[in-house]
């Protein structure tokens, strides 16, 4: 373990961010071409709820602020996998069938840490803007609670991003085996799309699959019963559980992965 | 240093039939094929050696190289790298070693190559004065200094091989593997990078592991040869041991085109001469074409590395140790 968090420091995440940002930087065009992209996908996300509400007043228990916060988390989830996740983890994939992934792996730091941290898009800050903008406005309307429940949601958000990170993460090390796994990406987009919604408007079946194997229902709406004092018992645990489950899970993937490692011949 | 022994590399790889309908049938059933890369390799290296890993194209060179330096799990055999098992990834091992490929780059495309030393420094733990001063040593070595801050996709392939070097050796490394540093460039960039990495051993006493196709790169760099042909060890020694073995035989060079001299034996060649003959003989045959063409301008050559190299490929074991 000591030997992980020699290879774990600071000095490097920092050293990582910066250029991933200088790179981003790079190419004026294409910067503020996905500034307006990160834009209009935040507008996306918010539109068919505001359509959905305007004719149905309450779903499943859920009325139109409890969903607007299930929404703003999600645009917050959605802020972290377009920001982070998916640029890096895609490279990932791009860097296995390249053979790209060598000049990484020889480095002294964890390689986990650099396969997750070595891009920034930073387009995706429109939807954090946009998710920090809804759920304030969420809890405007429905009365700010106090600050343990703040807490306690933060804490299921954060411990959501991580499950789904990891679901990521366990997804991307397929490509160790099967190399192109584009489309297994694009698959799991459409269905962490689900999130969206609150998870209680879904069957039981679904329910399950979304709070545990795809955990994306912890991101979004597991913090907004938080502050809606909706959560109920087991909640906590079950998003404790699943965040660490995935962390474990794809970490020892990921080392199974790089045993697999065939690199590309030069 | 490094201690290789039984090392052995299998790939599994898909074979797929030709045509549509072969891609079609291998969506659902694929047939894999074993591919030996490597197989049952022994040698040793010493600390501050200096040694060439030569054979034809997928002749397991690279692969070796990157089970060295723990890019890729061996399938059997063992290895250890100053003290290490490569493929453990240690963190001090890592910190020991720098692997060069000339057909992949570590430089940040869209950044000034400075970036990308400053990257490296920061994830080797390189203190900063001491970074200051490794790097103004390597720049000035390359004479790279109006390379750094110009974006890597600006350079030429030369100018690019300079900072990757550089990047590479940032954190003064023991070991350097270098895969075909010198691919692709022209020759007086060549020059260059083989006069940099004999300057750089000398002053740094670090073991050098370099496979290249350019026989100039061996004959200049590493006295010790390591010969390797689908995936198995053919010669292990000297470069020179291994002419006198393989070849043993000289060419005369005449620089003009004598007539009588084509009765000892010598052939026209280009605005010149040749005669071939066993080492032996090398001294009767000059004095008996100096006496017949007293004024000719006359040399002893080896035969090509080439042509060498070629002779332990066609003829398999030289019978150096294995």
């Amino acid at each position: 373990m000591s030997r992980e968090l020699g290879a774990f420091r600071l000095e490097v995440v920092g050293a990582l961010v910066r250029v991933s940002l200088l790179s981003a930087m790079q190419y004026r065009a294409s910067f503020f071409a996905e500034f307006m992209v990160g834009a209009l996908s935040a507008f996306g996300v918010a539109v068919p709820l505001l359509l959905v509400y305007a004719r149905v007043p309450v779903i499943e228990g859920w009325n139109f602020d409890g969903a607007l916060l299930v929404t703003g988390f999600f645009l917050l989830y959605n802020a972290f996998v377009a920001g982070l996740v998916e640029p890096n983890l895609g490279a990932v994939v791009d860097g296995v069938r390249t053979g790209e992934l060598d000049y990484l792996l020889v480095r002294p730091v964890d390689a986990q840490l650099l396969i997750s941290l070595r891009k920034v898009a930073p387009a995706a800050v429109w939807e954090l803007v946009a998710g920090v903008a809804v759920v304030v406005v969420a809890l405007a309307r429905l009365g700010v609670p106090d600050w343990g429940t703040m807490a306690l949601a933060a804490g299921l958000f954060v411990a959501g991003l991580a499950a789904t990170y990891g679901l990521w993460l366990l997804v991307i090390c397929t490509s160790f085996w099967f190399v192109r796994v584009d489309n297994l990406r694009f698959l799991l987009t459409a269905i962490t799309d689900a999130g969206r919604w609150p998870v209680s408007v879904y069957g039981r079946g679904l329910r399950l699959l979304l709070t545990t194997l795809i955990p994306v229902a912890l991101v979004s709406s597991f913090p907004a019963m938080a502050l809606l004092g909706t959560l109920e018992e087991g909640h906590v645990a079950t998003a404790l559980g699943a965040a660490a489950g995935m962390l474990v899970l794809s970490r020892w993937v990921l080392r199974r992965a790089l045993r697999n490692y065939a690199s590309a011949s030069s | 240093m490094i201690e290789v022994s039984g090392l052995t590399k299998t790939y599994r790889v898909p074979v797929r039939p030709p045509g549509l309908a072969g891609a079609f049938r291998s969506l659902f059933s694929r047939e894999v094929k074993e591919v030996h890369a490597v197989s049952g390799l022994d040698f040793r290296i010493e600390a501050g050696e200096r040694v060439g890993f030569l054979g034809p194209n997928g002749a397991g060179k690279t692969t070796t190289l990157k089970m060295l330096s723990g890019l890729l799990y061996p399938t059997a055999g063992t290895l250890k790298v100053g003290g290490f098992v490569p493929q453990e990834r240690h963190p001090s091992f890592l910190q020991q070693i720098t692997l060069v490929m000339g057909q992949k780059q570590q430089l940040l495309w869209d950044l000034p190559a400075s970036e990308s030393f400053e990257l490296n420094r920061a994830m080797y733990g390189v203190e900063r004065s001491e970074f200051r001063r490794t790097l103004d040593e390597l720049v000035a070595m390359l004479r790279a200094e109006a390379l750094l801050e110009r974006p890597v996709r600006n350079l030429s392939l030369g100018e690019r091989m300079k900072c990757e070097l550089i990047a590479a050796l940032v954190h003064r490394p023991s070991v350097l593997f270098l895969d075909e540093p010198t691919i692709g460039l022209d020759v007086e960039m060549q020059v260059q990078v083989r006069q940099f990495i004999a300057d750089h051993n000398r002053a740094s006493g670090a073991t050098v592991l370099l496979t290249s196709h350019y026989m100039q790169d061996i004959a200049a760099l590493t006295p010790r040869l390591l010969i390797i042909d689908e995936g198995k060890l053919r010669y292990d020694g000297a470069l020179e041991a291994l002419s006198r073995q393989v070849a043993p035989e000289r060419r005369v060079v005449i620089r003009s085109v004598v007539p009588e001299l084509l009765a000892l034996g010598f052939e026209v060649q280009g605005g010149g001469m040749v005669a071939t003959v066993p080492a032996g003989e090398t001294n009767g045959l000059i004095q008996r074409t100096l006496a017949l063409a007293p004024l000719v301008e006359l040399g002893v050559e080896m035969p090509p590395l080439e042509e060498v190299i070629g002779r332990v490929f066609r003829e398999g074991r030289p019978g150096g140790k294995r």
